[in-house]
Formats: C-alpha cells, sequence, structure tokens
C-alpha cells in the first residue's frame, strides 16, 4: 500500500544489545511506518462498548493513518481508512459520535454505513467509465475478540486468531470475562519518547521505580509471565491487597469486585496497544506513534455491564486516580519514558540485562516476574521485520 | 487568588487550605464531560482524598517525574450569589507550562466551575472543578489545574 523505504542500521553482534540510533532516527521511523505499523500485524482499535449502537463512530490512527471505526446497520463494525476516496478528505473529525450516512463535505459524496459510495453530485460528468462500485470507502480486513475490534492494513497478516495465539484467555479476562463491557471515560495524554520506549516497559523496574509500593508495602503476588511468538507479552498475577495506613482514602487500592477472582491480568499487544486489568480498573490503552519523538496514548476505561451502583462509582474513582497518565502507581512511568528518550541521545547501545542467560529466548515462553529481558524477543521480531542484520 | 499562587509556587498543603472540610476537586476532559462520562483525569470527591493528592506529590512521586513550573492565567466570567454566604462562579483558565530546558507552551485550557463558601474568615471551595478542552494533553500532568 506504500512504498517501503530501506534503511541500514548496524545492529550489535550481543543478543540482548541495541543500537540507540533507532530510537531517533527519521529514515529508520518512516521505515517502520510501512514495514510495521503498514505491515502485517494486527491492531486494537475500540471496544465494541465505545460504539455500542448502529451508526455509532470512532476515529483512531493505524501508525499516522486516519481509521474510521463505524458499527454498521447490520451489527457489523468495520474499519475503514477515514479518508474520501474521491480527494482525500478525513471524513469524520470528532473522537467519537454517531450517523446515519458518512457524508463527505467537500463535494457531499455520501457513503452509507458500510461504507458503500451511494450518490455523488454531478456523476454525469465523470469520467465515462465511472462505477460507484469502485469507489466505496477502503476498508480494512478487521475481526473481533470479546468485543474488541482489530484490523490490519496488510493482506499478508496470518488470521486474526493465529496473531492472537497464547493471548485469548487473558484477554477474556482482562475484558471482564465475557466482553459485555461499558465505557466510562478517557484519558488522552502525548509522551515525549519514540513508541519503542513507551513499549518497552518490563517487569523489573515496578518495585524500583514506583515508591507507592515501597509506601503501602505493597507486595507483588504470585503469577505467570509469558511472551508469545509474535511478541505479545501475556501477565496474570494474583492481587495482595495493601494494608490499609498510608492512604487516607484506601478505597483506592482496594479491591471490590466480587465476581470474579481477585487477580491482574495484562495483555501488552506487539506493536502497541496494552489491555490492562489491575485492582477493579478494566482498561485499554490505545497507542499510537505521532513523530520518532512523540507517542499519544488514549488510556479507556470500562465498567461491566453487570455492576452495581457502588461497583460502577468504585470504578469510576479507581480509574481516575491509579493507573493513567496523572496515576497515583504510574506517573512515573511517563516520567521515566521521557527521560529514556533524552538519554537515548547519547550515541552508543542500551543493554536488557534482568532475566538474561546469555542465549536467544525461544518464544513462546514463561519469563520471571521481574525480569526485562524477554523484551528482546520483541526486539528480535523487530529486527527481523526491519531488515537489519547483526554485525 | 490564593489557589492559584499556591499552585504556581507548587505548594500543595497551601492548595489543600483552599478547600472546606467537605471539599472536592474534579479535573476532567470536556471530551468526557459533555460524554456523560464520568472518568476524570484526577477526581478527589473527599477531603482524604484531596490530602491523599498532597501525598502522591510531595512524598509518592518526588525525585521521579521532570518538574515544569506553571503559570495560571484566569479570568472571572460568571459570579452567581447563592445562599448562606455561598457562590458559584465560573472562570476561563490558561495554564502555561515550562519545561527543563527552557521552552514554554500552552499545558490545559478550559473553564473553572467553582461552588465557594464566604461564610467564614477565608473563601474555601466547597467544589472546584476544572473542565479542560484540552483532550489529549502535551504532557502528563503532575500538579492539579
Amino acid at each position: 500500500m506504500t512504498s517501503t523505504p530501506e534503511v541500514s542500521v548496524r545492529w550489535p553482534a550481543e543478543y540482548n544489545v541495541l543500537p540507540k540510533e533507532v530510537f531517533h532516527r527519521k529514515d529508520v521511523y518512516q521505515a517502520e511506518l510501512a514495514k510495521i505499523f503498514y505491515g502485517p500485524e494486527w491492531h486494537p482499535l475500540a471496544h465494541i462498548s465505545e460504539i455500542p449502537n448502529k451508526g455509532d463512530f470512532k476515529t483512531l490512527q493505524i501508525g499516522e493513518a486516519p481509521v474510521l471505526i463505524v458499527h454498521g446497520d447490520d451489527g457489523r463494525p468495520r474499519v475503514f481508512f477515514n479518508s474520501c476516496p474521491h480527494r482525500g478528505t478525513q471524513l469524520q473529525i470528532c473522537a467519537r459520535g454517531s450517523t446515519k450516512e458518512i457524508e463527505c463535505p467537500y463535494h457531499r459524496w455520501l457513503f452509507n454505513l458500510r461504507g458503500d459510495l451511494i450518490g455523488a453530485s454531478g456523476m454525469d460528468q465523470f469520467e465515462p467509465n465511472f462505477r460507484k462500485e469502485n469507489y466505496g470507502l477502503k476498508e480494512l480486513r478487521s475481526g473481533e475478540f470479546s468485543g474488541l475490534i482489530f484490523a490490519t492494513c496488510s493482506d499478508q497478516a496470518p488470521e486474526l486468531e493465529v496473531f492472537l495465539n497464547g493471548t485469548t484467555d487473558y484477554l477474556k479476562k482482562a475484558l471482564g470475562g465475557d466482553g459485555r463491557l461499558k465505557l466510562i471515560g478517557y484519558q488522552k495524554t502525548i509522551y515525549g519518547t519514540n513508541w519503542k520506549e513507551y513499549n518497552d516497559n518490563e517487569g523489573y523496574h515496578p518495585p524500583l521505580l514506583h515508591r507507592a509500593f515501597r509506601l503501602l508495602r505493597w507486595q507483588g503476588g504470585k503469577g505467570s509471565n509469558g511472551i508469545t511468538e509474535f511478541g505479545h507479552k501475556v501477565m496474570e498475577a494474583e492481587v495482595q491487597q495493601p494494608k490499609p495506613g498510608f492512604l487516607d482514602d484506601h478505597s483506592l487500592v482496594e479491591f471490590r469486585d466480587t465476581s470474579t477472582p481477585p487477580r491482574s491480568v495484562i495483555v501488552s499487544f506487539w506493536p502497541m496497544t496494552t489491555i490492562v486489568k489491575h485492582m477493579d480498573v478494566i482498561n485499554i490503552r490505545y497507542a499510537f506513534p505521532l513523530s520518532p519523538d512523540d507517542t499519544e496514548v488514549h488510556y479507556a476505561y470500562y465498567a461491566h455491564q453487570d455492576d452495581s451502583p457502588e461497583l460502577l462509582a468504585h470504578r469510576v474513582r479507581q480509574a481516575s486516580n491509579l493507573l493513567g497518565p496523572s496515576g497515583f502507581i504510574s506517573l512515573e512511568d511517563g516520567a521515566v519514558f521521557s527521560r529514556v528518550h533524552g538519554g537515548s541521545r547519547a550515541l552508543g547501545t542500551v543493554a536488557f540485562q534482568k532475566g538474561y542467560e546469555g542465549k536467544p529466548f525461544q518464544a513462546p515462553c514463561f519469563v520471571g516476574q521481574n525480569d526485562e529481558a524477554s523484551n528482546l524477543i520483541r526486539w528480535e521480531r523487530y529486527r527481523q521485520t526491519m531488515g537489519f542484520d547483526r554485525d | 487568588m490564593k489557589y492559584l499562587a499556591a499552585l504556581d509556587r507548587h505548594d500543595m498543603k497551601a492548595w489543600l487550605a483552599c478547600f472546606a472540610e467537605e471539599g472536592s476537586y474534579t479535573c476532567i476532559s470536556r471530551e468526557n464531560h459533555d460524554a456523560g462520562l464520568p472518568v476524570a483525569m484526577m477526581l478527589d470527591d473527599t477531603h482524604a482524598r484531596l490530602r491523599d493528592r498532597v501525598k502522591f506529590i510531595d512524598e509518592v512521586w518526588s525525585g521521579t517525574y521532570e518538574d515544569y513550573a506553571t503559570r495560571h492565567f484566569v479570568q472571572r466570567f460568571e459570579c452567581i450569589p447563592g445562599n448562606g454566604g455561598r457562590v458559584t462562579v465560573r472562570s476561563n483558565f490558561i495554564v502555561s507550562y515550562t519545561n527543563r530546558r527552557g521552552g514554554s507552551d500552552i499545558l490545559v485550557t478550559g473553564v473553572y466551575e467553582d461552588d465557594i463558601d464566604l461564610s467564614g474568615t477565608a473563601a474555601r471551595f466547597k467544589s472546584k472543578k476544572a473542565i479542560m478542552d484540552t483532550v489529549t494533553t502535551p504532557r502528563y500532568l503532575v500538579y492539579p489545574i
């Protein structure tokens, strides 16, 4: 769909060492858009609870490409490029909305909710062999799991169920068990960091960076961390409830949903979006790069449709203050992202150490809860996708 | 005015002192507010939560975040007196920020909706709501708005 720029990067021979230049070079970034974001990967774009009714839509990006997710009048969600097939005008500019049909404002070309061109003004004067059927909205391959809608720009991507291998049990639990969610709001921010640095968060740092865990004497529970063949990270752990004392309102760190086992579940998809169920927060972090230096993240929060009014209120309070860009146990992540990006402008390489036993990992596999080295599986996939050869 | 000065000094105890005992603070995007979506960027709906926010900033996050200077510019455009020394006030705000490298920009802009108690020795917020037109903040927010 797009010309693929050829770039080369000197990649160190050591498996656990990466060149810093991939976090800054504009030519590398352009190649990443083509080979990864517009390449054969699937991207989570919306949960059906964000567009619950026929005609509801949401806009987002895959890489830098604007997309439009529409709940069709036949009940099926579809993903289109948010661009008129005539002259390229962006069709919807609101983050979310509802409509009966899709009209381009420029020349009033009109499309139905399935993306078919219904009519255009002055059509009798178009080229002689003009066919409406050739000018429907460009629809992307899409699929759904537990209400989560994925799309890919590429015909080369495997079937969605293959891409999701090893994640679906976790995904189901993270999305409320049955996917019957209710949207309760968004928090949106931009981190001054490269998308791969945003993505490189791992299990080594939490007890060290996040002082809240220490102040609350909050220990991580027993659990398992895995990584799939496509580079998706999955995690499930028992939630230990911290003892009251440090916070005046302890409910911020209380687990109140008795309908599910007290567990944290995380699915972190390659290349970007992460789904987090922690305490009573159900959160999807849609993320996309704006440039080599900026990454935009939309934290979307959900309740379960069966929640009591009390549990709903608790989820709203916990969602607002616990895990977002200004969250009690998460603000420091944002702080570190931009410092990592600033520091990686220094020449040279970075290394992953914790959990690295001196030999390549074979995915899928399970890894230590407080390790960082499993990210190297993603980096190996990145290196191969980008076509960078080791020294 | 005390509120703005406290925030621009990053004096969180002085910020807390601007609220009544039953005071609350909400900082929410207009996108959520107008769509009836209740999740906020900061939701301190009890005085305990206000006190905890001071703890987050002064104790928990201290030394990890990149600090930034703010300047709050506020213009009141509506003031409606109520009963018992209460007044509801709406004001526009623009908050600028200056990062460690010395560059400045607009952090957020929006409207304050305040319920103020004037009956005591000092005016205090019963509730203060910052509704941000800025939906996607250009950096993460450490301090309230």
